[in-house]
C-alpha cells in the first residue's frame, strides 16, 4: 500500500523522537536495496544511531553496507569547518599578515553563533539531495524530530528568498551604474561613490562578478534542493508515528507544517500498534486507549495511504529483522 | 567657420553638463545606496544585528573586506565596529 514510496528519487522519513524513524528508514533502504535500486540511507539526525542499528561504524562519508546499499551520517560540525576555512584562507589572502589572528578569532566565533549549525547541515542535506538520480536511484533520509525537519525543509524556500533580495541589490546597483556611464559619469571626480567598484577592481578582475558568481551558486543549490522538495514526482514524505497522544498530536502539527509549505506528504505509518493476539488484562487496558488513537489517526489522515505495523516480539537487529520489517511497511506478504 | 564649429561644441558640452550633472549626482547616491544596503545585509552581524543567513553571507565578506572602512564610515561610525579587526 505504501510501495510508492520507494519509487521516488527522495525519501524523507519523519516524526516525534522515539517513534522508529531510524528502523523504519533503515527497513525500507535495505528493502530498496534488495530490489538492485541503488540506496543511499541519510541520517541527519545531531544524535546518530545508524550506526547502532547496522552495528557497525558508518560516519560523515557514503559507506557501503550491503549491495546497491549505503549509509552517511552527516556531521555538521565537520562541514561548518570545511566552509570556514574556506573563508578564512580567501580572508587572509587580502589582509596583511598582522590582521591574521584577528582573522581566526572572528571566524572562530562565528564558528560558535546560533544556526551555523543548521545552515551547516541545510547545505550538506542540499548537496547530497543532488545524489539522487545520479549516483543513487534513491535517497533515503532518517530525518531530525519534527520540528528541526521542517525547519530544514522549509529553509530552501526562506533562504532562496534571501539570496534573490540581495541579488536584487546587486542588479539595480549595476543597472544605475550603467545608466551612469551613458550620462558620461565614473570619470569625473565625485561621481564615483559605488563602493562596489572602483577603479582597483578593474586592475583585479571584476570583483562584482565574483560576487555574483558566490550568490548565484549559493542560489542554485536552494532552488535546486526547493524544487526537488515540492515536487511530488521526485520527493515523497513519511510520517511516522505511534498510537499514543503525545505522538498524533505532534504529527497532526507536522502534517498542517509540511502541507501550508506544500510539501508531498504520501503516507503514514502506524508503528508498534499492540497485535491482535497479545493477551491479558493489561494488554486489553490498553488496547482500548490505543483504539481512539487509531480512529483518530484514520480520521484525520483519512486522505492519506496509511500502514498499520504491529509491535514486534523481537528488536530489530540486523539486515534479515530490517527487511521483513520493511516488508510489514509495504504490506507485502 | 571651424571657430564657430569648436565654439558649438563647447557650448554643446557645457549645457549636457548644466542639465545632465545633477541627475548624474543622483544616479550615482542611488547606486552608493543601493551598495551599502547591500554591505549592511552581508555584514549585519557586525552591527549588532541578527542575520539569519550569516553563515552564508561569511563568503562574501572576503570580497569586501577592502570597502569595509569607507562604509563603516558612511555610516556614521568613527571606528571599525567589528572589534579587533582594525581597519582604521
Amino acid at each position: 500500500m505504501l510501495d510508492h514510496l520507494l519509487t521516488g528519487r527522495l525519501l524523507f522519513v519523519g516524526g516525534k523522537g522515539g517513534v522508529g524513524k531510524t528502523t523504519t528508514a533503515a527497513a525500507l533502504a535495505v528493502v530498496a536495496a534488495a530490489r538492485d535500486r541503488r540506496c543511499l540511507l541519510v541520517s541527519t539526525d545531531p544524535a546518530h544511531s545508524l550506526a547502532d542499528l547496522f552495528g557497525r561504524s558508518i560516519g560523515n562519508r557514503e559507506t557501503a553496507l550491503a549491495s546497491s546499499l549505503w549509509a552517511l551520517e552527516i556531521d555538521p560540525d565537520q562541514q561548518a569547518d570545511e566552509h570556514l576555512a574556506t573563508v578564512k584562507a580567501r580572508m587572509k589572502r587580502l589582509v596583511h599578515p598582522r590582521s591574521f589572528g584577528e582573522i581566526d578569532r572572528q571566524l572562530d566565533l562565528a564558528r560558535q553563533a546560533p544556526g551555523t549549525m543548521e545552515a551547516a547541515m541545510l547545505e550538506r542535506v542540499a548537496e547530497v539531495m543532488a545524489l539522487a538520480g545520479d549516483q543513487y536511484d534513491q535517497v533515503i533520509f532518517d530525518t531530525a524530530p519534527t520540528g528541526h525537519t521542517i525547519r530544514l525543509l522549509s529553509l530552501p524556500e526562506v533562504m532562496a528568498a534571501w539570496t534573490d533580495g540581495l541579488l536584487g541589490h546587486r542588479e539595480r546597483s549595476a543597472r544605475l551604474g550603467s545608466a551612469l556611464r551613458h550620462l558620461g559619469g565614473g570619470r569625473q571626480k565625485g561621481d564615483d561613490l559605488s563602493l562596489l567598484e572602483s577603479a582597483s577592481d578593474y586592475v583585479e578582475g571584476s570583483r562584482d562578478d565574483q560576487l555574483n558568481e558566490l550568490l548565484q551558486t549559493r542560489r542554485r543549490k536552494f532552488v535546486r534542493a526547493r524544487d526537488q522538495l515540492l515536487d511530488a514526482a521526485v520527493s515523497a514524505f513519511a510520517l511516522v508515528l505511534n498510537p499514543d497522544r503525545l505522538s498524533v498530536l505532534e504529527s497532526i502539527k507536522a502534517y498542517e507544517t509540511l502541507t501550508r509549505f506544500a510539501v508531498p506528504v504520501t503516507g503514514i505509518v502506524v508503528n508498534r500498534v499492540l497485535p491482535t493476539d497479545a493477551e491479558g488484562a493489561f494488554l486489553d487496558a490498553r488496547r482500548r486507549q490505543e483504539a481512539r488513537y487509531l480512529e483518530e489517526i484514520d480520521r484525520v489522515f483519512s486522505r492519506l495511504p496509511r500502514v498499520r505495523v504491529p509491535l514486534q516480539p523481537d528488536e530489530v537487529h540486523d539486515m534479515e529483522t530490517l527487511r521483513r520489517l520493511g516488508h510489514l511497511i509495504l504490506a507485502i506478504d | 567657420m571651424a571657430r564657430n564649429a569648436g565654439r558649438l561644441a563647447r557650448l554643446k558640452t557645457l549645457l549636457e553638463e548644466f542639465y545632465v550633472t545633477p541627475y548624474r549626482g543622483a544616479l550615482a547616491r542611488a547606486r552608493r545606496d543601493e551598495d551599502d544596503i547591500f554591505m549592511l545585509f552581508v555584514f549585519a552581524e557586525l552591527m549588532g544585528v541578527p542575520n539569519p543567513a550569516a553563515y552564508y553571507t561569511l563568503e562574501l565578506q572576503p570580497l569586501l573586506l577592502e570597502r569595509f572602512h569607507e562604509w563603516h564610515r558612511r555610516q556614521g561610525l568613527e571606528h571599525s565596529p567589528l572589534d579587533g579587526f582594525r581597519c582604521c
